[in-house]
């Protein structure tokens, strides 16, 4: 850069022009925004502009004829020193930055830049000075730094991108959860982080960046760099320009692998203790009849024993063994279950459940009055409904030590537009209170003290929202009138729509 | 369901008439006076039924009772040498029923017999209160049970 030199006033002898030009420079030194001052070669201030009282708060009839030094804070005044050298050398001083102290003994941030004013044979004669307060761009400065190393110390990725979802931004965090360094992914598309089945969501997102709306804690999947999916929730919001246009969007993404792992661990745990819960009442269903058979072939062995009394003994050991196999055929072919879904009569899967805890029901003096109105087969994991079931019906049990009424039915519904089968399970048992209510979906809360996990309607809850249904329990401890009833509501085939939406573009592809 | 209906219908036609091919041995009270008495209490009637049989071939005096409660009354008659009794029933449980006949007939020996799991609870229960008692798994073999009371003499 070419250092135009500054001099007191165009050269040569006063005319019609330099008269115009010096009444132009003296308009815009006094209209500028920064200070310009102008001092001798001994630090004494000749001349002060507007800006110059704004930023340092002197009146110019004050300050003009008084020590630069006035403005510099007394520790800092040799700098006085080494700019006067710098001048009377006939260098300049450019974006020098310092303190400066106000009027009222404020100290602040300013730039400066001094040149040399030399008069019409090249001497110097003194020096101007232009000063701008930095105070505010210093404030944001410091504000920029501040939000960086918030945004770099933070553990979840925080990353930004434009409307096009191009990556603008990536801190650590978004290094340590993807794998991408800043450099080969920013100026890359989003897509890159997605997994490919689920690109759609992107249009989902960006259609909501447009409008304005906020995405919070969505809970999805995530690719990263070396192939690994990764379960993270999402915040996305629009990020706006001075005049409210969204010109791009931040997003935050936390790793929720380790939770969704010891959510599913859970779940895990209470398919455990429910296919536990029914072995035991299997095996006493089971152990029972076989005891007597036993018996019966051992009776039947015995000398002096009659053939009419031997046919009794067989005929009465062989009901014994269809009672083995009538239990063995509703209950144990539910741990056959693949997981997949398929076709079913929820009424099939509720006997299944009534089967086991029947006997536990007679030893309790529960009556059973049900109702099933459900002519259309459901598709669903029967082996998760058998689960849900198995939790609610065990619970209604566990209410009525005493004895009661458990109702169960079932009719077809439409729920927001889907149809539906709604199952009320309703027992006359001792109720939850209304404190406990609004918690018995939470894990680990239980009534039951140390018989409980604490988890099981958690769990149902789960089973029941991954068949796209819902599950809502009221209960009253009412005396004379408790009891509780749970609701559970199914779609019909939601699986089904799903596999064929997710399978048809793949066999589009092979044709 | 219709098999415990049916399953009890079976039991009643056992314990009905003389012809009850399950009560035909041992029941004259001259010979039973001098064997030694079991009381064998399961809510599965057949299966309570049908040992008593057994144990009545095997030179027992056996009686039968189908709840806790009942079996109690029965004791107030027939003093029993040992009690065979299932634990999981409605009302008192077998462990509850052992207790109280071990307070009331002290020499009375005590077999526990059950199909189930889930019954550790109930036996944590009696071991909390000092009594400890000797369990067979259902289903047993005849035999194993005959000489598993037996084996509670020798002691």
């Amino acid at each position: 850069m070419t250092q135009p030199e500054v001099s007191a006033g165009p050269s040569g002898p006063p005319n019609a022009l330099t008269r115009a030009t010096n009444n132009f420079l003296a308009a815009i030194v006094a209209s500028s925004d920064d200070a310009i001052i102008s001092k001798d070669l001994n630090g004494i201030i000749c001349s002060w502009n507007e800006g110059a009282r704004r930023i340092f708060g002197y009146e110019s009839e004050e300050i003009i004829g008084q020590s630069i030094l006035r403005l510099i804070p007394p520790d800092l005044q040799h700098e006085e020193d080494f700019i006067l050298g710098r001048i009377r050398a006939g260098e300049r001083v450019d974006h020098f930055e310092t303190t400066r102290m106000r009027k009222d003994g404020e100290r602040f941030p300013i730039s400066v830049t001094v040149s040399p004013i030399k008069d019409d044979t090249g001497k110097v004669v003194g020096a101007s000075k232009i000063a701008r307060d930095i105070s505010e761009r210093r404030h944001e400065e410091e504000s920029l730094y501040r939000l960086a190393a918030i945004v770099d110390s933070a553990d979840d990725a925080i990353i930004s991108k434009d409307l096009n979802g191009i990556i603008q931004t990536w801190n650590k965090g978004a290094q340590r959860l993807f794998g991408y360094e800043p450099e080969e992914i920013i100026g890359q598309s989003i897509l890159r982080l997605i997994p490919e089945d689920l690109r759609h969501e992107e249009d989902e997102i960006l259609r909501k960046l447009r409008a304005s709306e906020k995405i919070e804690h969505h809970e999805t999947t995530r690719v990263g760099k070396n192939g690994d999916l990764r379960e993270v929730s999402i915040t996305i919001s629009p990020i706006l320009n001075r005049n409210g246009q969204v010109i791009g969007a931040s997003k935050i993404a936390r790793d929720v692998s380790d939770r969704k792992k010891v959510e599913q661990l859970a779940i895990e745990v209470e398919k455990i203790a429910t296919t536990g819960r029914m072995a035991a009442a299997i095996a006493h269903e089971i152990n029972n009849p076989l005891a007597s058979v036993l018996n019966l072939i051992y009776l039947s062995r015995q000398e002096g024993v009659s053939r009419e009394e031997i046919q009794a003994f067989l005929a009465t050991a062989e009901t014994e063994l269809e009672r083995v196999s009538h239990i063995a055929r509703q209950t144990l072919g539910y741990y056959r279950d693949t997981g997949a879904p398929a076709e079913a009569y929820l009424h099939d899967l509720i006997e299944n459940v009534l089967c086991v805890y029947r006997n536990k029901m007679l030893a309790h003096g529960i009556e059973l009055e049900a109702t099933f109105n459900d002519l259309r087969r459901i598709s669903v994991r029967s082996g998760e409904i058998v689960q849900v079931f198995s939790n609610v019906i065990s619970n209604a049990i566990d209410a009525m030590p005493q004895g009661g009424k458990l109702c169960i039915s079932t009719a077809q519904t439409v729920i927001t537009g889907r149809e539906s089968l709604r199952v009320i399970v309703s027992d006359t048992g001792h109720g939850i209170r209304r404190e406990h209510v609004s918690r018995v979906f939470e894990p680990f809360f239980t009534t039951k003290g140390n018989l409980g996990t604490g988890i099981g309607l958690w769990v149902a809850r789960q089973l029941v929202v991954r068949h796209g249904g819902q599950i809502s329990i009221s209960s009253s401890t009412e005396p004379g009138d408790s009891g509780t009833l749970v609701t559970i509501d199914l779609p019909f085939g939601r699986q089904e729509g799903e596999a064929i939406q997710a399978e048809a573009p793949e066999s589009g592809k092979e044709n | 369901m219709a098999f415990p209906g049916a399953m009890i219908q079976f039991a009643d036609s056992f314990s009905g008439g003389r012809s009850d091919p399950l009560r035909s041995a041992g029941e004259a009270e001259n010979v039973s006076a001098r064997l030694p008495r079991v009381l064998v209490v399961d809510d599965e009637r057949l299966l309570a039924d049908t040992t008593a049989a057994i144990l009545r071939r095997s030179g027992f005096h056996a009686k039968t009772a189908y709840d806790g409660f009942s079996a109690l009354e029965m004791t107030a008659n027939f003093h029993p040498d040992y009690l065979l009794t299932d634990i999981m029933m409605p009302g008192m449980n077998g462990v509850e029923l052992a207790i109280a006949i071990t307070k009331m007939y002290p020499s009375a020996k005590i077999l526990l017999f059950s199909g189930q799991a889930g019954i550790a609870d109930i036996l944590e229960q009696s071991r909390a209160q000092g009594y400890e008692f000797p369990l067979l798994a259902k289903p047993v073999h005849p035999l194993k049970l005959v000489e598993g009371i037996r084996n509670l003499g020798n002691r």
